[in-house]
Order: structure tokens, then sequence, then C-alpha cells
């Protein structure tokens, strides 16, 4: 799946997950970015995250995560496609 | 003394898996309800208002059929190892003081990467539902 569209779906969760319409995702985005991405949210956003991409993660895949561009990495191959 | 709640380990709880209860709210459930939230809304509370609005009798809280899913949850599906995260909750009709109510709550989604459920809930009262929703509820370590 092409990055961009990865991106593009990420912002629709992140928009409906901290109820924020205007919520610009990009790859530098972190959780210290954003006010409301506390500990519940984080699990709101996970969970969110693997029914809309029908995919599972683990522990460690999740606690490695630094930004939204290491997800996007993370999802690229677990969604399917090529790199673009 | 109240039972104990049930201990279930993340690992034994699988998408599918359903619990249910059947419950009445009684009228001291009412009275305590009132008492503990400060709700005294003539709905609740006064016979004769209710039935000045249409229905045959004073309406259960919507907050006391959430008390009755914090049971199912805490108790029951996880049980122990619960802590209740998030509740989105549509009350689509009223349940009233004496009746029988069932409330079903399904795994619908295992996240074993945040240790979370994600909880379909469903209260209905002969057939008919009563409230609809979903909960979201963290699995917390054995000891």
């Amino acid at each position: 799946m092409d990055n961009t569209v990865i991106l593009e779906q990420l912002t629709g969760i992140f928009r409906e997950v901290f109820d924020d319409d205007n919520l610009v995702v990009t790859p530098e985005l972190s959780a210290k970015d954003v006010p409301d991405w506390d500990s519940v949210n984080h699990i709101r956003l996970v969970v969110s995250i693997e029914t809309e991409f029908k995919l599972r993660f683990t522990v460690e895949e999740i606690e490695k995560l630094q930004n939204v561009g290491d997800l996007v990495k993370l999802l690229q191959p677990k969604a399917g496609g090529g790199q673009s | 003394m109240p039972p104990g709640a049930k201990t279930r380990s993340f690992a034994s709880l699988a998408e599918g898996e359903i619990a249910r209860r059947s419950f009445t709210v009684r009228e001291d459930e009412m009275a305590s309800f009132a008492e503990v939230s400060g709700d005294h809304n003539p709905l609740h509370c006064d016979e004769a208002f209710a039935r000045s609005r249409g229905y045959p009798g004073r309406v259960v809280y919507g907050a006391l059929l959430v008390a009755k899913i914090s049971q199912l949850i805490g108790m029951e599906l996880p049980g122990r190892n619960a802590l209740w995260s998030g509740l989105d909750i549509q009350f689509v009709s009223p349940l009233f003081i004496g009746q029988k109510a069932d409330i079903e709550a399904t795994i619908v989604r295992v996240s074993a990467a945040v240790h979370a459920l994600e909880l379909s809930l469903r209260i209905a009262c002969q057939g008919q539902p009563i409230a609809r929703g979903k909960a979201m509820v963290t699995v917390g370590r054995d000891d």
C-alpha cells in the first residue's frame, strides 16, 4: 500500500480518536505534539488502527514507535503493496 | 459478603466470547442511585410526573444501566483484572422499575499490543433494545 494512502487513512483515524477534524498528521507527528495523546487515547488509537487496517501489532512493535513515520513504516509491509 | 470478581488472564480472552446477566431494577436501587448521584429528576422519582409525560411509570436512570455494565465488566468479563477506559452508549428505549432486563457483552476485539478488549454491549427487555454501545477495557497483568 502506498505510504501516502496509509497516511491518509491514519489521518482519518487520528482525527476520530482525538476528536479533531483539523489535526494534520505528518510523519514527524508524535505524542508530545498532541495534547490529548494520553495512555487511554493511545490504546484507542492502536485498537482503531488494528481494526481499520485489519492487522495485529505486537507489544514490541508498539513500544518501538517514536512517531507517525515509524508507524507508517510498520504498516507498509503489513498493509501489503510496494513502496512509493 | 458479595461474591468475588472472576480472575481472567488476558490469554484466556477470545473474540466472540459473550457474558450475559439478567437484572431487575428495584425501588431501593432507584432511591440509592438518586442519593448517590444527586439526580432527583422527577422522570425517575415522581410516578405522577412520569405518567404525565406518557410513560407507564418512573424511568430507570440510564446511568444505573451503566452501573450494571460496570458490574459485568468488573466482576465477570474480564473481572478482577479489568480497567475500564471508555464507553460509548446510546439509550434507545426506557426501562421501568421491576422489569427484567438482559445484558450482554461480547468481545469484538482483543488487542495483545495494548492488552485491551473492545466489548459490544447490549441491554434488552423482552427482546426489545434498551441500550447499546461499546466499551474499551484494559486487562491488567496477572499477579
